[in-house]
């Protein structure tokens, strides 16, 4: 073995993993890999296929060596000429082996996936739809009233104040007044609160709890007060039956599940994404068939034609195409044709509809963000 | 026969954890995360390679790879957990308070005990993939002992306003020591049990004279009292810098390996230093980054100034520059994260490294190796609940 494979020799210190020992050895290049001569005289051959370097060392000095085989054995090299021989030498220095099969890692990928699912999709909506009805009316407004503010200051661009509520007294009163026409309330386990807030949204949804927010944006498109109105009766046929307060309950829950998997990476816009699920609620069709056969009844008592919703979705479908807010809301359905046409089934052919608002309550509800609270 | 008394190098830098850290941080963000679990195992291999008791560096032998399975499984545990708990425990704060801050804190107070389940377990990985001369550490299973352990101590410290926080620290400390392994020889943790109160002793001090001064400048409704205020403040700071430095000197110093001790001597100045000076570099630099930051917008803003009252051209103009936007934000994010690698944590650990020194290291060599713990879940719990070491 001495002769001409024998080059140089130096020393590099052994660990073999047996013992916390630290062993001096020699170092020599030969033709088949590095050779180590161990104190005792026995020498160890490690093939240049089979070494590894350590990745990421701080040291730059030292090169740290393994092989493949063998899990705890290291041999730290100081001498810069042996290291840039065995960089040069050794083919697969810096491969990187792999330590689990593939396969094990794809099983729990979809074990994972699937238990999501089943949880988020399954598991959460069915116990969310149990608690909402079993909630009671106190606790289901305190919900509401938490959500409503998350919900001002999530939309407020500059984050701090939330939008303001708007304060126009007589046209609170006009809406008050569509409210009492449609005369909801013996259904319902609490009072209902309307908001208008001023943002330019075309958008109106329904809080846990009896709130129902609506957008000045949505009051700018209307044309007329029984288009808000058909609104609002579709919006308070999800108070009554509960539509909001199952749909916070499982975005509480699934929105934990989804907070665990994206880390503190998309910690920040889980809120907003919360806030935004709220608004864009896209309830189940039964729910939306459910809230609007509600709202056709409520409307057809009130004396107001159940086609005004139908009428105003066809114009801001014209004028925006899928655009977001209420389209999105109501559109998101592949059934919207058919509700259209169910709103207009539900009109009583030949009779005379009357008006919710007269023309002055009308025009205090368009101009309810106007001004700061006084209203005269 | 190693020498009875061995030294502690540290060869970390601070220009390659920088730019480690600024690698690996911006393949995350590439990668939504995912490279998250790379990104850990190539810093710990820097940070642990740095360190070299008697010369020789210690190793971290983890894998990215099951750190993504060990991350999977507990997923699949905890998405039923919090998914369900959180559900019911936010039915029972609106059903039974009326409020969602109960609901925070009941669901904090139901994950706790996952928390400190998922420490300890993460402690086992990390342990049992760290080796040094060839040795593996280790720690033995007892994560839910930790657990019912970790919250009883803690209520107690809680209840006391944190004043019994040594004692709760420090048993903890001992139930965690008293498990590890270096091979087959276990450690010990002694000290008695007023062993840490001195530790804190810059913090009760700078608290009691907050106290006494406030009691006096309400009775005396002399405002002078309070400007005393300002001197409790920063002696308060340095109280938790010498808490930090003398509490692990203490604990350190009580710690046993076979016939093995300690020594350790950080200075709670220096690690005072060190914050200072890195805190003031990061500032300077993300100063620098506004100002340079400053020039586009101005421009920007300067070339189309007179029609800022058009409301609609304003929100495409900040449309455009979303991506400007983000770009800034992910700059911010990832320059903050690297340069605190390279001034505040490669330091510290630095400074605690090189005043630490092993005595009695004679029969080292006697030291067996211990069997590999597969221990396929690694520290995904801790992963999933974001509770694990910084690093
Ligand atoms: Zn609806």
């Amino acid at each position: 073995m001495t002769g001409a494979a024998a080059q140089t020799e130096t020393f590099a210190d052994l660990v073999a993993g047996d013992r916390a020992v630290l062993t001096r050895v020699g170092v020599r290049i030969t033709p088949d890999g590095v050779q180590l001569m161990l104190p005792d005289g026995r020498p160890a051959l490690w093939h240049w296929a089979d070494l590894r370097r350590l990745p990421d060392q701080a040291d730059s000095t030292v090169l740290v060596l393994g092989r493949v085989g063998d899990r705890v054995g290291r041999l730290y090299l100081r001498d810069a000429d042996l290291q840039t021989q065995i960089r040069a030498r050794a083919p697969r220095l810096s491969k990187r082996d792999r330590v689990m099969p593939l396969s094990r890692l794809f099983v729990w990928a979809g074990g994972a996936v699937a238990s999501v699912a089943v949880i988020i999709f399954l598991l959460v909506p069915v116990m969310a739809a149990q608690l909402a009805v079993m909630l009671p009316a106190e606790g289901e407004k305190a919900l509401g009233d938490v959500t409503f503010e998350q919900i001002r200051v999530a939309l407020d661009e500059t984050g701090l104040l939330g939008v303001p509520i708007c304060e126009g007294r007589q046209g609170n009163a006009a809406m008050r007044a569509m409210y009492d026409r449609l005369n909801p309330t013996p259904d319902l386990p609490y009072d209902v609160r309307i908001h208008v807030l001023d943002h330019d949204m075309i958008n109106a949804f329904a809080l846990p709890g009896g709130r129902i927010v609506f957008f000045r944006g949505l009051i700018d498109q209307a044309e007329n007060a029984e288009e808000i109105a058909a609104v609002l009766a579709h919006e308070i046929g999800h108070v009554v039956n509960r539509d909001p307060t199952r749909d916070a309950l499982r975005s509480a829950g699934s929105l934990g599940v989804l907070g665990l998997l994206f880390g503190d990476f998309a910690g920040g816009t889980i809120a907003l994404f919360l806030a935004n699920q709220l608004i864009n609620a896209s309830y189940s069709q039964t729910a939306e068939a459910t809230a609007d056969v509600y709202a056709h009844a409520m409307l057809d008592r009130a004396d107001v034609s159940p086609a005004a919703l139908g009428a105003m979705f066809e114009r801001l479908l014209e004028e925006h195409g899928d655009a977001d807010g209420i389209v999105a809301h109501f559109m998101s359905h592949p059934k919207m044709a058919k509700r259209i046409a169910a709103a207009q089934a539900a009109v009583v052919d030949g009779r005379d509809y009357g008006a919710i608002l007269d023309d002055d309550q009308w025009e205090s509800l368009q101009t309810v963000c106007d001004d700061e609270g006084g209203g005269e | 026969m190693p020498p009875a008394r061995l030294n502690i190098t540290y060869s970390g830098r601070k220009g390659p954890i920088f730019g480690l850290a600024l690698k690996t941080g911006i393949l995350t963000v590439l990668t939504l995360g995912i490279y998250r679990f790379w990104a850990k195992t190539r810093l710990r291999r820097y940070y642990w390679s740095a360190i070299r008791p008697g010369g020789i560096p210690l190793e971290y032998a983890g894998e990215p790879l099951e750190k993504l399975l060990g991350f999977l499984v507990a997923v699949v545990f905890l998405a039923f957990y919090i998914g369900v708990v959180n559900l019911i425990l936010m039915y029972f704060s609106f059903a039974l308070l009326n409020g969602n801050v109960a609901a925070y804190v009941l669901s904090f107070a139901g994950l706790a005990p996952i928390i400190f389940f998922a420490q300890y377990r993460a402690r086992r990985y990390i342990l049992a993939r760290t080796r040094w001369r060839g040795i593996r550490f280790g720690l033995e299973p007892g994560a839910w002992g930790y657990a019912w352990r970790a919250m009883l101590h803690w209520l107690l410290a809680i209840a006391t306003i944190g004043l019994l926080w040594p004692l709760t620290t420090l048993w903890l400390e001992k139930y965690k020591v008293s498990h590890t392994y270096y091979g087959d020889q276990i450690f010990v943790q002694g000290g008695r049990r007023g062993l840490l109160f001195g530790s804190m002793k810059h913090i009760y001090y700078p608290l009691g004279l907050s106290a006494v001064v406030l009691a006096t400048g309400v009775w005396s409704s002399n405002p002078a009292w309070f400007a005393m205020i300002m001197l409790t403040g920063p002696w308060f700071v340095y109280g938790l810098a010498y808490w930090r430095a003398d509490s692990f000197k203490r604990m350190t110093e009580e710690k046993e390996l076979g016939p093995m001790r300690f020594r350790a001597d950080p200075s709670a100045w220096t690690v005072v230093g060190i914050y200072a000076l890195g805190w003031f570099l990061i500032n300077l630099v993300f100063s620098g980054f506004a100002l340079f930051m400053m020039v586009p917008a101005t421009i920007i803003l300067g070339s189309v100034g007179p029609d800022l009252a058009n409301f609609e051209q304003f929100e495409a103009m900040l449309a455009a520059a979303a991506p400007l936007l983000i770009f800034a934000y992910f700059a911010i994010f990832l320059g903050y994260r690297a340069m605190a690698h390279a001034w505040i944590t490669l330091p510290i650990a630095a400074h605690f490294a090189e005043t630490t020194r092993i005595l009695n290291a004679e029969d080292l060599h006697q030291i067996a190796q211990r069997d590999r713990d597969e221990f396929a879940e690694a520290e995904g719990f801790a992963e999933a609940l974001d509770v694990g070491a910084a690093i």
